[in-house]
């Protein structure tokens, strides 16, 4: 049997770490520019594996040190903190220190463990090992699990027996030191027969076997919900007598005796179809790149296009149809919020202008200030009571001199990144491989179509935007010359058509995304970086409005200019998929 | 019209692909590219379909009286293995924009009747192209490459994994579109190839070897085209 147990053992760790290994080197080769200077013999080079092999361990001693000991570590700490302010307190019943720290030791440990089954019972969770090991190495599913519960519950007891070393030198009592452990023990194997007993439960009931992830997050907040009774309970100096706790202690080992009895009479199918059930392939997700795609496809065939749209018109109105709430949503929650934080605005000063003036003041302000404004374009007079605070003065040179500053909101609403994965994904990736989609005239049409496309759906935020800088420049006073609000919209709109046209060319320049629509170009990657550090530079320079409003519009249309005719040039060339 | 290809090769890294193909393939007629698993076939198809860039050597068409014409997007057919469709439209909205995109078609038939030329279910024109079965995708992928009407067909193992009837459909298709243009059609599958192929082509050690397919009917023939695909595990 021990026999045994050590031969599966040295399977299982050999194939974790081949398993291990493997995966690190294959996430070193998917590595942007280091990746491809990484040979395929990486894989079978012995020395490095054998450095891999001594990490591993080091990283199981370091759980082993860090999971286990800590986490009794700092249950046997509190104990000893609290056990100090019950006896300073005379809360303890006559007990001595060394009893009240054990007593609230266990009844800590007690609490932690049931909640802790109560949250996870990892045992049946089919990792990439234990796929491989069962299901293609054909290995007994039972004795498998066997295995890695006896090295995962000796791990445990170790590490809790070296914990309660140091309780003991502490003043806990020496029942605590090994009671602990041997708890620790009953209560795993109490999860592990209460997991067994919902698998039969669903067996019965002709369901599978996958632990579900809504019974887990209800687990979990009733587990939560017990913190603050928790907290009350130590906060008011309160304790279980020793006697009921001992009962309560003795009835979980009991029920840990019956959950070991259930373990060891389950059959091996039973072990084989909750693994089946529960394949997670955690360390392939680790490594390998991860698939959204199907984020992506969340479309219906919903209506169909009015009017008299032809070719690529058409093929971009369907696009936008079917995948409206995957391109637009972004923005337009942006929008609302921006308009709700405006509105609240707006009444935050309202109520202010109310409570220092009174509610006379206060309507004659806003009535007039609306009959100036649709009149006579004229408001700033009536506002002049609080347009000296010099917080507003701020706010004003903000709304003056760094409207380049907007890019960073316009930024966070922008949605052209994902837009261009949706572009590529749903559309582009199959549409490339016909001849047509790849002739220069037909690829810049489609660009200049879904360039006004990105445009007109950073509309919302675009006008938010505006609004809000411009709101600013109202509350402070009004605008300083003729024209100054729509300058700032012009300034807001110029930059949201700059971060649009940015993604789309970068798109149509490296065409970056693989069919799992990871973008894997080293090229693109770097390149949106130089981008975001020099946007990151610019939005700070202070430029007055009427000067940055020009200059933005000739840099904007040379760049636009420039970023098509590169994508005119190159982009029969770049935009392909990859291979 | 021939398609002549000079010298092309392709390699990935230091591992030699496609090592020096130089070939005629001549109009109105199906050629079978024959090679193993890993032979560099979707290579060389991703290489004249300008997916992929070449290390050396040309490709084009040559002409009645010899003259030389480059090879452009529009005259290329590619049908791939796995058919990719935009998956957001329905069969039918992705034909009326294929069709509205290629001005220079003036197209014979109505869009159902392009539907009933290709065989394709009557309930599955108005759905979502997302939805439909593999072979009913590659029927759509057929038929927008012959309404293209390109002089260079490319179909990279397009029956693989279909049922037989679609298969049969499929075949019967590509044998009725093989009139002014080159069909090349790549397969693992000797049968298929022998079936439906005028000539067979091997794809073997990175170059392209025809095969003499007037014996068909010898029961060594078979066996003289397994032998030479052989021949690449020695070499």
């Amino acid at each position: 049997m021990v026999n045994e147990f050590r031969k599966n053992l040295a399977k299982i760790i050999h194939l974790r770490s081949i398993i291990g290994y493997n995966g690190l080197v294959f996430a070193l080769k998917k590595t942007p520019v280091i990746g491809k200077l990484i040979p395929d013999r990486l894989y079978s080079t012995t020395f490095l594996k054998v450095i891999y092999w001594i990490f591993h361990i080091i990283v199981e001693v370091f759980k082993l040190f860090i999971g286990k000991i800590f986490g009794l570590g700092m249950i046997y700490l509190a104990a000893f903190l609290l056990s100090d302010q019950y006896i300073e307190h005379e809360l303890g019943g006559g007990m001595s220190r060394s009893a009240v720290f054990g007593n609230l030791g266990l009844f800590m440990f007690l609490l932690y463990a049931l909640c802790g089954i109560l949250i996870r019972v990892p045992y049946f969770n089919c990792t990439t090992e234990k796929e491989y090991l069962v299901f293609m190495l054909r290995m007994d599913a039972k004795k498998l699990n066997e295995t890695l519960i006896c090295y995962d519950l000796a791990k445990l007891f170790i590490g809790y027996v070296m914990a309660g070393i140091i309780a003991v030198i502490t003043g806990a009592p020496f029942w605590l030191w090994l009671g602990i452990p041997v708890l620790a023990l009953a209560v795993k194997f109490l999860g592990i027969g209460l997991q067994i007993l919902s698998f039969r439960l669903k067996i019965k009931l002709h369901k599978s076997l996958k632990i579900s992830t809504v019974a887990y997050l209800i687990r979990l907040t009733l587990v939560l919900l017990a913190g603050p009774f928790f907290i009350v309970f130590i906060a008011n100096g309160y304790f279980i007598p020793m006697p009921q706790l001992v009962i309560i202690t003795v009835l979980t080992v009991i029920a840990g005796i019956w959950g070991l009895m259930i373990f060891i009479k389950t059959d091996s199918n039973l072990h084989r179809r909750a693994l089946h059930d529960n394949i997670s392939k955690t360390e392939v997700k680790a490594t390998s790149q991860y698939d959204n795609t199907k984020s992506f496809k969340k479309f219906k065939a919903k209506g169909t296009i009015k009017g008299n749209k032809k070719g690529f018109d058409y093929l971009n109105a369907l696009f936008v149809k079917r995948h409206w709430t995957m391109l637009c949503m972004k923005p337009v929650i942006f929008t609302i919020i921006v308009v709700a934080v405006m509105i609240l605005l707006v009444a935050e000063f309202i109520y202010g202008y109310y409570s220092r003036f009174g509610s006379e003041n206060c309507w004659n302000m806003v009535i007039t200030n609306l009959v100036n404004l649709f009149t006579f374009r004229a408001f700033s007079d009536a506002l002049l009571p609080v347009g000296d605070d010099p917080a507003f003065e701020f706010l004003r040179y903000v709304a003056q001199f760094h409207l380049l500053g907007m890019l960073i909101p316009l930024s966070i609403a922008d949605n052209s990144f994902k837009s261009t994965q949706a572009m590529f994904i749903n559309c582009d990736n199959s549409l490339m491989t016909f001849s047509f989609f790849k002739q220069r005239e037909k690829i810049i049409r489609l660009f200049d179509i879904r360039l006004k496309q990105l445009i007109k759906i950073n509309i919302g935020p675009v006008i938010a935007i505006g609004a809000f800088a411009n709101l600013i420049l109202f509350v402070t006073g009004g605008q300083s010359y003729p024209g100054e609000y729509l300058v700032t919209f012009l300034v807001a709109f110029l930059l949201s058509v700059l971060t649009s046209v940015t993604w789309l060319a970068l798109y149509y320049l490296f065409q970056p995304f693989t069919t799992s629509v990871v973008a894997k170009s080293g090229a693109y990657r770097i390149t949106s970086i130089i981008i975001y550090s020099v946007a990151s530079i610019i939005v700070w320079i202070p430029l007055a409005s009427y000067i940055l409003a020009p200059v933005l519009l000739v840099f904007a249309a040379g760049y636009v200019l420039f970023l098509r005719s590169r994508v005119n040039k190159l982009a029969p060339k770049t935009w392909k998929i990859k291979s | 019209m021939e398609f002549v290809i000079s010298h092309l090769v392709k390699n990935y890294g230091s591992k030699q692909v496609l090592k020096d193909v130089d070939f005629v393939f001549e109009e109105g007629r199906i050629y079978g590219l024959l090679g193993r698993n890993g032979s560099g076939k979707t290579t060389f198809f991703n290489c004249v379909n300008n997916d992929i860039d070449i290390n050396s050597g040309e490709f084009f068409f040559r002409g009645e009286s010899g003259e030389k014409t480059p090879v452009m997007p529009e005259d290329i057919g590619y049908l791939v293995s796995t058919p990719t469709v935009p998956e957001f439209m329905t069969g039918r909205e992705f034909l009326k924009f294929f069709i509205e995109v290629h001005e220079e078609i003036k197209p014979d038939k109505t869009i159902d009747e392009y539907f009933d030329y290709m065989m394709v279910p009557e309930d599955d024109r108005d759905r979502l192209l997302k939805d439909y079965s593999h072979g009913t995708k590659n029927k759509m992928q057929m038929l927008l490459n012959i309404i293209a009407a390109p002089k260079l067909m490319l179909l990279d193992e397009p029956l693989t994994s279909l049922d037989v009837i679609i298969a049969e459909e499929m075949k019967n298709v590509i044998r009725n579109q093989k009139q002014g243009r080159i069909t090349i059609f790549s397969t693992h599958l000797l049968d298929v190839a022998v079936d439906l192929c005028d000539e067979i082509v091997l794809l073997h050690n990175g170059r392209l070897e025809p095969i003499d397919k007037s014996n068909l009917g010898d029961s060594d023939f078979k066996e003289k085209i397994i032998n030479a695909l052989r021949d690449e595990d020695n070499g």
